[in-house]
């Protein structure tokens, strides 16, 4: 990069903040993808100041601009795909406000969303429900452009629904504040809503308003276990029509368990087909009732088995299997590529049997797990990346996956977001009309199209 | 040997870049850089190894930013052994590049045992010329800063021991009907900065009936050298002291300080190519323990006497993390009457040191100390145990710069106390 930018940008942010040596470059070139692009500097503002300075100049010289968080994501949006400068945006760490009263909070975008979560618990009164699977890592910033998803999206929703107001910086350097404190802010459209999930592609977020919720008195957790995968899908069907919405529906098939088993020798249920990991919260008396109906449904749906966790020691062990699945994957194959398609819930037993045929169709390892509360299935195939010849397989499932969930009534992404490896997929998604009509969105907020290009509507074949 | 690609790939193909290990680093958590993280390390291999990089020294000083604390291996939900790859990977830099003349020079040094000895020793007369006595006597602090050698001028220093381990413990230590007989390996730091904690092993592993054998002819255990890269000098000790110690009857090798101890164990697999040397090392690896390990696994003594302190615990990486030891020491200090033991939170963190980490890195060093430090003060406790004697230092030297009335105790000594409090009660009776 041209040693006057550099310069500059070292004058805008100070020279420790300003790295392009070859090894930090590359340092800052991926996310928990596995695809790299090296950004020709990587540079780390303080403050809104600097951040809208570093885009004055970027935009001046149309210097591609990418944001990153933790670059944590499962997409690719972190990923400097164009070069230029990736915009580290750890440093805007600070906890503004936790306001009890309004249940509203203020934070800036660098924040961890754990070190966030154990704040706002730390009011006795309040929570903050989102809780992807990468919170003691992910910033709230990424959790924002991705809108992150977690366990807890089946009663309490994801990102999205706890976002009132943002503060952004524009690709001209310009900043626009959107939404604001208020709960029910109706004033215009939900200008909010277009920039959570847009991956830093319309503009680098600085502030972030968040909605909290009351943390519920009592939680109980169960562990079903199934015989045939049917039974299971039946039962999460059951249960969300009953009037119980549990806080957490999590499934493993068979393969996961097995590979769980392996890995922790937990005496797990190795020969049943699915186990369902059930937690119900609320008023104390409420758990009650809603845990026997749960228990009463699995039952009906053939669970010969229901665990109920009582000390706390009991609830880490059931959730200790969940947690194991990721490592213990790692035993089975190196790589693990971890998709988010998800269907409308009704839809779940179906597409855990379409999964199955693209993995049998392209002779592949995959596992299933996730939220299947919320129809936020985790297929992960389980592969190595040097392994060329499986990887263009891998590739082709993966398409068959996208496809597969389409078909149903689903999304490309129920959490992870599209980043570059969704982004050829998109259009089957949205369509023709509304790909340009993305496309339009992004010209008129990023005419010259410097942030984080080649992703989502800006997608050009590399 | 170069770069040994293949076993680079093993531990990269593992690693899924979840960036688990940002929550763990304790470098990270202070530098805020992707470049201290261990994914970002492992990205800068597969670099390296994919020929997209060369083993410039700007990696070098990377790969060095880094306490080898372990946090990331353990906390890594995919396996993968970044410990084993970022010390394969200094030993290619420093092949490469060499290490800092000082360095070299320290190390070069530890290979004349005798000359090593007596340099120390003249240390011990000579120390004031370059050092001073701190106000509160508790250690020594630079007169004019040494840069190269990584000693800032706030930093206290333990002195050098009057008198070293070795003039102060025969080579046989003999009881009246011995259980077991054991080789102990004290290491650099027991033998000339901490001896009274090696003279407190050996007391402890008496009272427990145990022969003590301490062999003249160790050398230091080499893992000072093998971290900064130095593979030549760390295979010349490492041998050494598997000559030494497999040329001793015994039923386990005992160590007092982590590092050394891990070293031993487990370290030596890493740093010994030769195979004659290795086969030898794995008969004797099984056998090294930690002090407290092997009172432990013999069932030690509980005849200690009344000891009325509040105490916490820092556990060692190379103990907690390596050796695998962390339940023992606590066990045994509940056993001991009158003792309360107070846990800190984070008590099984990385203190800092990573040995030359803390002279490479002394300002992130320290202020992963500080964090230590103020939770091990939290608790109230008046003494603070560990078995490190690096741990030791740093945390010395912490405490000492923030006046702390808080003491450090090697466990072994502490354990010793308690035993001769009972002793001396019932000499009292007597």
């Amino acid at each position: 990069m041209n040693r006057n930018i550099i310069a500059q940008l070292k004058q805008i942010v100070g020279n420790e903040y300003v790295m392009d040596t070859l090894e930090d470059r590359i340092c800052y070139s991926f996310d928990a993808t596995f695809r790299d692009s090296k950004p020709d500097v990587v540079v780390k503002p303080g403050n809104v100041d600097e951040i809208v300075k570093v885009m004055r100049l970027a935009n001046q010289f149309s210097i591609p601009v990418t944001p990153m968080g933790a670059a944590t994501g499962l997409s690719g949006g972190a990923v400097p795909l164009r070069g230029g400068i990736c915009l580290g945006l750890t440093r805007l760490n600070k906890i503004i406000s936790i306001d009890v009263a309004n249940k509203v909070a203020i934070v800036e975008p660098g924040v961890i969303t754990e070190d966030f979560s154990n704040a706002v618990a730390r009011t006795g009164v309040l929570f903050y429900p989102p809780d992807p699977a990468s919170a003691k890592t992910s910033t709230l910033g990424g959790n924002i452009a991705e809108c992150a998803g977690g366990p807890r999206g089946v009663k309490y929703g994801i990102t999205r629904d706890y976002v009132l107001g943002l503060e952004v910086v524009l690709p001209d350097g310009r900043v626009v504040e959107l939404g604001n404190q208020v709960d029910g802010d109706m004033s215009g459209p939900d200008w909010t809503m277009l920039f959570v999930g847009s991956e830093g592609t319309l503009g680098v977020v600085t502030k972030i308003i968040v909605r909290l919720a009351d943390k519920p008195d009592a939680k109980q957790t169960l562990l079903a276990v199934f015989n045939s995968l049917d039974d299971a899908a039946m039962a999460v069907g059951r249960i969300i029509t009953s009037g119980t919405i549990p806080t957490t529906l999590e499934i493993m098939d068979n393969l996961t368990i097995r590979a769980v088993d392996d890995y922790l020798k937990a005496g797990l249920p190795i020969e049943a087909e699915a186990i369902l990991l059930i937690e119900v919260d609320g008023a104390k008396i409420t758990v009650e009732k809603q845990s026997r109906q749960v228990i009463q449904i699995c039952k009906q749906c053939g669970a010969p088995e229901v665990q109920i966790a009582v000390t706390n020691e009991d609830i880490d062990r059931l959730w200790s299997a969940r947690r194991a699945i990721s490592p213990a994957c790692g035993q089975i194959n190196p790589t693990k590529i971890s998709e988010d398609a998800t269907v409308p819930r009704s839809k779940v037993p179906e597409m855990v049997r379409r999964v199955k045929e693209i993995a049998q169709k392209h002779n592949l390892k995959m596992v299933i797990f996730g939220h299947a509360g919320d129809g936020n299935l985790h297929p992960n195939i389980l592969t190595n990346k040097h392994d060329h010849a499986e990887m263009e397989r891998v590739e082709l499932a993966v398409q068959d996956l996208f496809r597969a969930a389409l078909e149903l009534g689903g999304t490309l992404s129920g959490e992870h977001g599209i980043g570059y490896m969704k982004a050829p997929f998109l259009k089957w998604e949205v369509g023709e009309v509304g790909f340009a009509a993305g496309q339009k969105v992004k010209q008129a907020l990023d005419p010259k199209n410097i942030v984080n290009p080649g992703k989502m509507f800006m997608y050009d074949s590399p | 040997m170069a770069v040994n690609v293949e076993q680079w790939q093993q531990q990269i193909v593992k690693c899924i870049r979840c960036g688990t290990c940002r929550s763990v680093c304790p470098v990270f958590q202070i530098s805020d850089n992707e470049n201290s993280t261990a994914r970002g390390k492992v990205k800068l291999i597969e670099s390296v190894a994919e020929g997209k990089l060369e083993l410039t020294r700007e990696l070098q000083k990377r790969m060095s930013k880094c306490l080898l604390c372990k946090a990331c291996v353990a906390g890594c939900p995919s396996g993968v052994k970044t410990d084993v790859l970022f010390l394969s990977a200094r030993r290619a830099l420093a092949e490469k590049n060499g290490i800092p003349l000082i360095k070299r020079l320290a190390f070069a040094g530890l290979t004349y045992r005798k000359l090593f000895s007596l340099g120390l020793r003249m240390g011990a007369l000579f120390q004031n010329f370059v050092f001073k006595d701190s106000p509160d006597g508790k250690g020594k602090r630079p007169r004019i800063p040494l840069p190269a050698a990584g000693l800032n001028e706030r930093r206290l220093i333990p002195p050098l021991a009057k008198k070293p381990l070795r003039s102060r413990v025969p080579r046989v230590n003999k009881v009246v009907s011995p259980r077991a007989r054991v080789v102990f390996f004290p290491g650099c730091m027991l033998n000339y900065v901490y001896p009274d904690a090696g003279v407190a092993i050996v007391d402890i592993l008496k009272a427990n009936d145990v022969e003590v054998i301490f062999p003249d002819d160790l050398y230091c255990c080499g893992i000072a050298a093998a971290a900064s890269g130095d593979f030549r000098v760390a295979q010349f000790l490492a041998e050494r002291n598997v000559n030494t110690l497999t040329g001793e009857s015994f039923d386990a090798i005992i160590t007092g300080c982590a590092s050394c101890g891990e070293t031993l164990k487990h370290e030596y697999g890493l740093i010994i190519d030769d195979p004659s040397v290795k086969q030898r090392w794995q008969k004797m690896s099984e056998k090294v323990f930690d002090i407290a390990h092997y009172l432990t696994t013999i069932g030690y003594s509980s005849q200690f006497g009344e000891m009325n302190a509040k105490i916490t615990y820092h556990d060692p990486c190379h103990l907690v993390r390596g050796m695998g030891v962390s339940k023992e020491p606590r066990a045994m200090f509940k056993a001991i009457p009158g003792v309360h033991l107070v846990e800190m939170k984070d008590a099984n963190k990385c203190c800092g040191c990573g040995g030359t980490f803390s002279l490479s890195y002394y300002e992130i060093s320290r202020q992963i100390n500080d964090e230590k430090l103020d939770n091990a003060e939290r608790t109230g406790a008046e003494i603070l145990l560990t078995g490190c004697s690096g741990c030791r230092m740093h945390i010395s030297d912490g405490l000492s710069q923030r006046n702390s009335k808080m003491r450090v105790m090697h466990t072994a000594e502490f354990i010793a106390q308690a035993y001769k409090a009972k002793q001396g009660k019932e000499g009292k009776k007597r």
